[in-house]
């Protein structure tokens, strides 16, 4: 991949990336100052009576945004190297909330979701494997491991990016095939992850295993 | 350089409103005389009642006589003169006929007082019935004329047939009218449910998409296709009126549906519609008829149970359905 291609893709990449964060940033705001009736929170009712689901909704709600906009910088190759503290630090915070609050939270609300049983596997299944990988992430840190380091964390950021897709889906669904609004959230509820993950493992295979391959083989 | 991206950035942000999460601008349409809120409803229950009461002891007060005349007559309010028609799709126009009903309160010897139930319109008349020879009763009411819309009635029944003309004092975009009605009852039935008669477009909100077509070699025509909301067959299954709806069968329903089942609520009380399209629909419905121009005072508990909960879908589909927030 030549230079200018590659600055092409990078330069889409942090566009689309800032500009759905910043949306993501939009509907966050909306949650602010707390209010138990306001956009997503008007069709969950009986949920919002437990005190329990109103912690786990509002804290996944505030530290999920702070997660997104921390990891759009982890992978920049330049920042790692020539600001390494950024890196570390940006990553502390970005493990932190996502294993302590973002995922625990998460799989609470999956246990509510909108869509019946369906929904509520595939959200749960994203939380648990959302911990996972973070974790597992943060373990070949600890241990210099620093390619299933960076695989790992690809696969836990694609995750966080669900957020992102499952939103893009729901838009494009409605917007083209419009499907009744719970099929359409049943299925984006599924395709917003798998969609990413999909991805996120070809990336791996192709971009990353490659290079480093190739990588290990100079120095020989 | 730097700063051009910068500035590139902040423009992208600053155009980039609310809009693109919601529609912020999103409302539903509920009609006047149907909105349950606590202190209207007080209000307008009071005064509603007190009129209620008012008709209720004239027709009590009624003499014995002409019983076959007193009551509701409806039936379609035509045009009578050159209005447009309604054109809005191959398959679905209006003639701007509206479900009227004609309601004879009282007859007191020669002197007429009722009122008339069209459009959303609930306006009084009072004049003078003359007897004829052949058994059939000729009518002259006329309406106050403190209204853009009042007019006067010209009828004659018989044989249980209603058949007349109306003509307005102002001048308005269709000024007279004509008539053929029958007696009916009106009863308050939770359980009546949407007949296939007329279908639902609500041609007031249109999407309208043009596509290029290749008709012939470098020959393209453009084809303009325009979308309405309507409503599906579930319409035909869900009633509001005798049963609490459940979360689970409202939260899939599109915004048209919502819309439908929530105003066949109202139109079972006998709710007179301002809503065009929502009046043109129910016009159609054979066992509709206009009764009230207020009903904010009659619902049932499990009918404001249904109210609040399609509500609640019909705001968020509104709102949220097509734009990139969740909702």
């Amino acid at each position: 991949m030549n230079q200018a291609k590659r600055l092409v893709f990078k330069s889409i990449w942090y566009l689309s990336i800032v500009y759905f964060s910043y949306l993501m940033l939009l509907i966050t705001v909306q949650y602010i100052p707390i209010d138990f009736e306001v956009a997503f929170l008007r069709v969950k009712e009986e949920a919002m009576s437990k005190m329990h689901y109103q912690l786990a909704f509002f804290s996944h709600v505030y530290t999920s945004i702070i997660v997104l906009l921390v990891g759009i910088t982890q992978f920049s190759e330049t920042i790692r190297k020539r600001y390494a503290f950024v890196h570390r630090n940006l990553g502390k915070l970005y493990v932190l909330l996502v294993l302590v609050i973002a995922s625990p939270s998460g799989f609470i609300m999956a246990l509510y979701a909108n869509g019946g049983i369906y929904s509520k596997i595939s959200f749960g299944l994203q939380a648990i494997l959302w911990f996972y990988f973070t974790f597992a992430a943060l373990r070949f840190a600890r241990q210099r491991k620093w390619e299933q380091h960076q695989q790992f964390m690809i696969r836990s950021y694609a995750l966080t990016l669900s957020a992102i897709s499952l939103r893009l889906f729901k838009w494009i669904i409605a917007n083209t095939l419009e499907l009744p609004p719970m099929d359409t959230y049943r299925i984006v509820s599924w395709l917003g992850w798998i969609f990413n993950l999909v991805i996120a493992e070809l990336y791996i295979y192709y971009f990353i295993r490659k290079n480093n391959r190739v990588f290990t083989k100079n120095k020989h | 350089m730097k700063n051009l991206f910068y500035l590139l950035f902040l423009t992208l942000f600053i155009s980039n409103c609310k809009d693109a999460i919601k529609n912020s601008e999103a409302k539903i349409d509920i009609e006047k005389g149907t909105a349950i809120e606590a202190e209207d409803a007080v209000i307008e229950e009071t005064s509603n009642m007190a009129q209620r009461q008012q008709q209720e002891q004239a027709e009590k007060l009624k003499a014995e006589e002409h019983l076959d005349l007193i009551g509701f007559w409806v039936g379609y309010f035509e045009r009578d003169s050159e209005a447009d028609i309604l054109f809005v799709d191959e398959g679905y126009i209006w003639n701007r006929e509206n479900k009227i009903n004609i309601a004879i309160d009282q007859i007191d010897g020669s002197n007429v007082v009722g009122h008339s139930v069209v459009a959303g319109n609930d306006r009084p008349f009072e004049g003078e019935m003359i007897s004829e020879e052949d058994g059939s009763y000729a009518f002259t009411v006329k309406e106050p004329g403190d209204d853009r819309y009042d007019g006067i009635f010209t009828f004659t029944i018989k044989d249980s047939e209603l058949i007349g003309t109306w003509s307005a004092y102002k001048k308005i975009e269709i000024p007279r009218r004509k008539y053929t009605l029958e007696k009916k009852t009106f009863t308050y039935n939770p359980d009546v449910m949407l007949e296939g008669a007329k279908e639902y477009v609500d041609w007031t909100k249109k999407i309208q998409t043009k596509e290029k077509v290749e008709m012939a070699e470098n020959e393209f025509d453009e084809w303009i296709s325009t979308q309405f909301a309507s409503a599906t067959s579930l319409i035909y299954t869900m009633n509001a009126s005798n049963r609490l709806l459940e979360k689970s069968e409202v939260e899939n329903l599109q915004k048209g549906d919502l819309t439908i089942i929530r105003n066949t609520i109202y139109a079972r009380h006998g709710y007179s519609y301002k809503n065009r399209p929502l009046r043109v629909f129910f016009d159609a419905q054979p066992w509709y008829i206009p009764v009230h121009s207020n009903i904010k005072g009659d619902f049932t508990e499990i009918e404001k149970e249904n109210i609040k909960l399609l509500l609640k879908y019909e705001q968020n589909a509104a709102e949220y359905y097509d734009t990139f927030g969740r909702g």
